[in-house]
C-alpha cells in the first residue's frame, strides 16, 4: 500500500529526509552532508530510511522536495522551504506564530497565521552573516569542532565583540583576537552573539509574535539559542530535531497532495 | 526597452510590437545621427533626466535624449557590467546608481556601449524630482562635455505643494526659459509651449486609457508589456509619432479586453509591481510569475507617466506636474497610491523591487509594504535586485522568495 510519504530537504550544507505514515507519524529520518551532489545523497538517504523501516518505494504515496537542491531532484512536487518550514513547525507547535530558521546559508523569519499558513517572511540576502556557514567558518578558524561550540561557549565569562558582518572580515577579526590572547570560549561566545544579533535584527523587522520557534541546524547550538533569546527577550521553542522540520513539512505536504 | 526579445511560451505577443520597433528605431536613428541634421535644422540635442520638463524643451525645438533610457537598453543588451567597470575604474563607487555608472562608462568608452553610445549633447537638463543623484551625475557630464547644465530643483513634498514651493519652481522655469532663449537663439513662445503640452496630454491620456483596460480580468497586459511599451511615452512625449503609436496600442489592448484575452494564459493571481523593471532579467524574472498564473496588471513605475497635467497656465501646469510626481512625495502618499492601485485593479498581492540603484524609490519601501499589507490585507513581497546591474541579482535566493510568495496564494 502506498501509504507513506517522504519529504526531502536538500539544503546548502545538509540533506535531510523524513518518512511519515498515514497517521502523520515520523517513522524514519536521515541526514547527511550535501557534499558535491545533494541529489545523490538524497537518493541514498531515502533508500536507507525505507530499508530501515522495512519498506520499498512501492510503499511511498508521494515525495516532496524542498531546499536549494529541490529543482534538481525529481519529486512529485517541489515546494519552497518557507512553505515547508511553516508546515512542519505548525504541525509540531500549533501555537507557533513566528519561526526563526537559521540554516546553512540563509536565515529567515516566517510569520504564521493562526491556521499555520505563511503570513509574511524575511530572508537574508546576498550575505552569509547570521547563518550556519558563518558559525562553521569561525569554528574552523578556531580549530573547534562544530559539536563542541555549545560546551565551550557555556564556559565564557566575557564574550568578545565581533563587529564585522562579512564572514571573511570576521574571520580576520577573530585571528586578531586570538593573537591578542583572548580566550577561545570568549571569542566563540562573541561569534554566537554576532549571529544572534544579525538574526534578531531581521526578526524585529518582520515583527515578533509568540510563540516563537527556533529551527534549523543552528538551533542545536546552545550558544546561539541563549544569545538570541536574550537579545529578543522572548523564550524560544525548539523541537527535538530542529534540523528536519522543513523535511517534515515536505512529507506532510506530500501526504496532502496524495489525499 | 523594446530590444528585449520575448522568450515566453505562455505569453501573448502584441501585434503593435512592429509599430513600436519602427517608432523607436526611427527615434534612435534620428538621435544617433543628430550630428548630421542638428545644426541644419537648428535643433540642439539635450541630455535630460526622465523627470525633466521636456515640453518646455520641445517649445525651443530641442531634441531630447535620455541617458536613463539608453542605460536600460545597455542593460537589456548585457553591456552594463562592462560599462560599470569602466566608470568604477575611473573612481565612481559601486554604490552609485547603475544608470549613472553605465552612462558615464559609455561616455568614457563608447566602443563598449550598444548603439555606439549616446550622441554628444549640446546641453544638459536635470530635474531632481526623481532623485538627487542626477545633480552630481549631470555635473560630471557638464564638465566632461563642457556644455551648459540647466537644473530644475523641485522641493520634496512631505505634504501638499505649498504656494511658496510653487512660486519657487515657477521662477526657476521662467529662468530656464530665459537660458534656453540664449542657448538656442529662439524666442520663448507660450503658444508653442501650450501646443506641445496639448500633444503631451493627448499621449498621456492614451497611456492612461490603455492601462485602465488592465482592470479587466484577465488583464490584457503584463508588466513586461508595460515596461516595453513605456519607451515612447518617455522619449517621444508630445510628438505626433508617439500619439500615433499609443493609438495603435490602445486599440489593440481595448480589443483584447473586449475579447477577454489575457496577457498570460490562465491568469489566477493579480499582482501590482513597485519600482523600476529588472532590465537584465526582464523575461526570466517575470516568467517565474507568469508560469504560475501570476500577472502583473499594473505598476507604479510605468504608471509614473500616466499622470494628467496639473491645471493652470502652461508654466504653472509644468511646475506642478513635475514637482508632484510620486517619487518626490511622502511614504504616506506612496502607500495610498499603491493601496488605490490594489483596489482599482482588484489585485491579490504586490511585489516590491528593492532596487539597489534607486535609493529614493527603494529606501522607504519596507514602511510602505507594511502599511499596504495592513490596509489591504493582501501579501506583499520584497525582492532585492538592481534595475540594470546584473551583479546585484542573486537568482537562487530570488527564485526561493518568489516561489514561497506564490505558494501563499494556494
Amino acid at each position: 500500500m502506498p501509504n507513506h510519504y517522504i519529504g526531502v530537504d536538500i539544503g546548502s550544507l545538509t540533506v535531510k529526509v523524513v518518512l511519515i505514515d498515514d497517521d502523520l507519524k515520523i517513522i524514519g529520518q536521515g541526514k547527511e552532508r550535501a557534499g558535491y551532489s545533494g541529489r545523490t545523497i538524497a537518493q541514498k538517504l531515502i533508500a536507507e530510511v525505507l530499508a530501515k523501516s522495512g519498506l520499498t518505494t512501492q510503499n511511498v504515496g508521494a515525495t516532496v522536495a524542498t531546499g536549494y537542491g529541490r529543482v534538481t531532484f525529481s519529486a512529485d512536487r517541489e515546494v519552497s522551504e518557507i512553505t515547508c518550514q511553516a508546515k512542519g513547525i505548525s504541525h509540531l507547535f500549533p501555537s507557533a506564530r513566528t519561526v526563526i530558521d537559521i540554516g546553512g546559508q540563509d536565515s529567515k523569519v516566517i510569520k504564521l497565521f493562526p491556521n499555520g499558513k505563511v503570513a509574511d517572511f524575511t530572508m537574508n540576502d546576498k550575505c552569509a552573516a547570521g547563518t550556519g556557514r558563518f558559525l562553521e567558518v569561525m569554528a574552523s578558524a578556531l580549530e573547534v569542532d562544530w559539536q563542541e561550540i555549545s560546551e565551550l561557549v557555556s564556559a565564557s565569562k566575557k564574550p568578545t565583540k565581533i563587529s564585522s558582518f562579512c564572514t571573511v572580515f570576521a574571520e580576520s577579526e577573530i585571528i586578531s583576537q586570538v593573537s591578542a590572547g583572548e580566550l577561545k570560549a570568549d571569542i566563540l561566545a562573541g561569534v554566537c552573539d554576532s549571529v544572534a544579533s544579525r538574526v534578531a535584527s531581521m526578526s524585529r523587522r518582520t515583527g515578533l509574535e509568540p510563540d516563537i520557534v527556533f529551527t534549523g541546524g543552528v538551533a542545536h547550538n546552545d550558544g546561539v539559542v541563549k544569545a538570541l533569546a536574550k537579545q529578543l527577550d522572548f523564550s524560544l521553542l525548539i523541537s527535538q530535531e530542529p534540523v528536519i522540520t522543513a523535511a517534515l513539512g515536505a512529507a506532510l505536504i506530500a501526504r496532502e497532495i496524495k489525499k | 526597452m523594446n530590444e528585449v526579445r520575448e522568450k515566453q511560451s505562455n505569453y501573448r505577443p502584441l501585434s503593435s510590437k512592429k509599430a513600436l520597433q519602427k517608432t523607436m528605431g526611427r527615434y534612435y536613428a534620428l538621435t544617433n545621427y543628430h550630428r548630421y541634421w542638428g545644426k541644419i535644422f537648428r535643433r540642439p540635442l539635450a541630455w535630460v533626466t526622465s523627470g525633466a520638463p521636456v515640453e518646455l524643451l520641445r517649445a525651443f525645438n530641442i531634441h531630447s535624449a535620455y541617458p536613463e533610457q539608453y542605460a536600460a537598453i545597455y542593460s537589456a543588451r548585457n553591456a552594463t557590467v562592462a560599462l560599470c567597470e569602466v566608470s568604477e575604474a575611473a573612481g565612481y563607487s559601486q554604490d552609485l546608481c547603475s544608470y549613472a555608472r553605465s552612462n558615464i562608462g559609455g561616455v568614457l568608452r563608447p566602443d563598449l556601449a550598444p548603439l555606439g553610445g549616446m550622441p554628444k549633447p549640446n546641453l544638459l537638463v536635470a530635474c531632481n524630482n526623481i532623485c538627487g543623484t542626477v545633480l552630481k551625475w549631470y555635473e560630471v557630464l557638464a564638465r566632461h562635455f563642457k556644455v551648459p547644465l540647466l537644473v530644475l530643483d523641485t522641493p520634496f513634498l512631505p505634504h501638499e505643494f505649498t504656494a511658496q514651493a510653487k512660486a519657487y519652481v515657477l521662477e526657476q522655469l521662467i529662468s530656464m526659459a530665459n537660458d534656453l532663449e540664449k542657448i538656442t537663439g529662439c524666442p520663448f513662445d507660450e503658444k508653442k509651449l501650450a501646443a506641445e503640452m496639448k500633444r503631451s496630454r493627448e499621449i498621456t491620456s492614451l497611456w492612461i486609457e490603455t492601462r485602465q483596460y488592465c482592470q479587466n480580468s484577465p488583464s490584457p497586459l503584463n508588466a513586461p508589456d508595460l515596461f516595453i511599451n513605456m519607451a515612447p511615452i518617455v522619449v517621444l512625449r508630445g510628438s505626433k509619432a508617439g500619439i500615433e503609436y499609443y493609438r495603435k496600442l490602445r486599440d489593440e489592448v481595448k480589443q483584447r479586453a473586449a475579447l477577454a484575452q489575457g496577457a498570460i494564459e490562465d491568469e489566477r493571481i493579480r499582482l501590482v509591481w513597485d519600482n523600476i523593471a529588472i532590465w537584465p532579467q526582464l523575461f526570466s524574472f517575470y516568467k517565474m510569475f507568469s508560469e504560475k498564473g501570476a500577472c502583473f496588471i499594473t505598476d507604479t513605475y510605468s504608471g509614473g507617466w500616466a499622470v494628467e497635467h496639473a491645471p493652470g497656465t502652461p508654466m504653472e501646469s509644468l511646475a506642478a506636474t513635475y514637482t508632484e510626481i510620486f517619487l518626490n512625495r511622502s511614504p504616506k502618499y506612496r502607500a495610498n497610491q499603491l493601496i488605490k492601485l490594489i483596489e482599482d485593479y482588484k489585485a491579490n498581492g504586490f511585489v516590491m523591487h528593492s532596487n539597489r540603484s534607486c535609493k529614493p524609490y527603494s529606501l522607504v519601501q519596507e514602511v510602505i509594504r507594511k502599511e499596504v499589507m495592513r490596509e489591504t490585507g493582501v501579501p506583499g513581497l520584497m525582492i532585492e535586485a538592481d534595475m540594470a546591474d546584473p551583479r546585484a541579482y542573486a537568482e537562487e535566493p530570488v527564485r526561493n522568495r518568489v516561489q514561497a510568495f506564490l505558494e501563499t496564494f494556494l
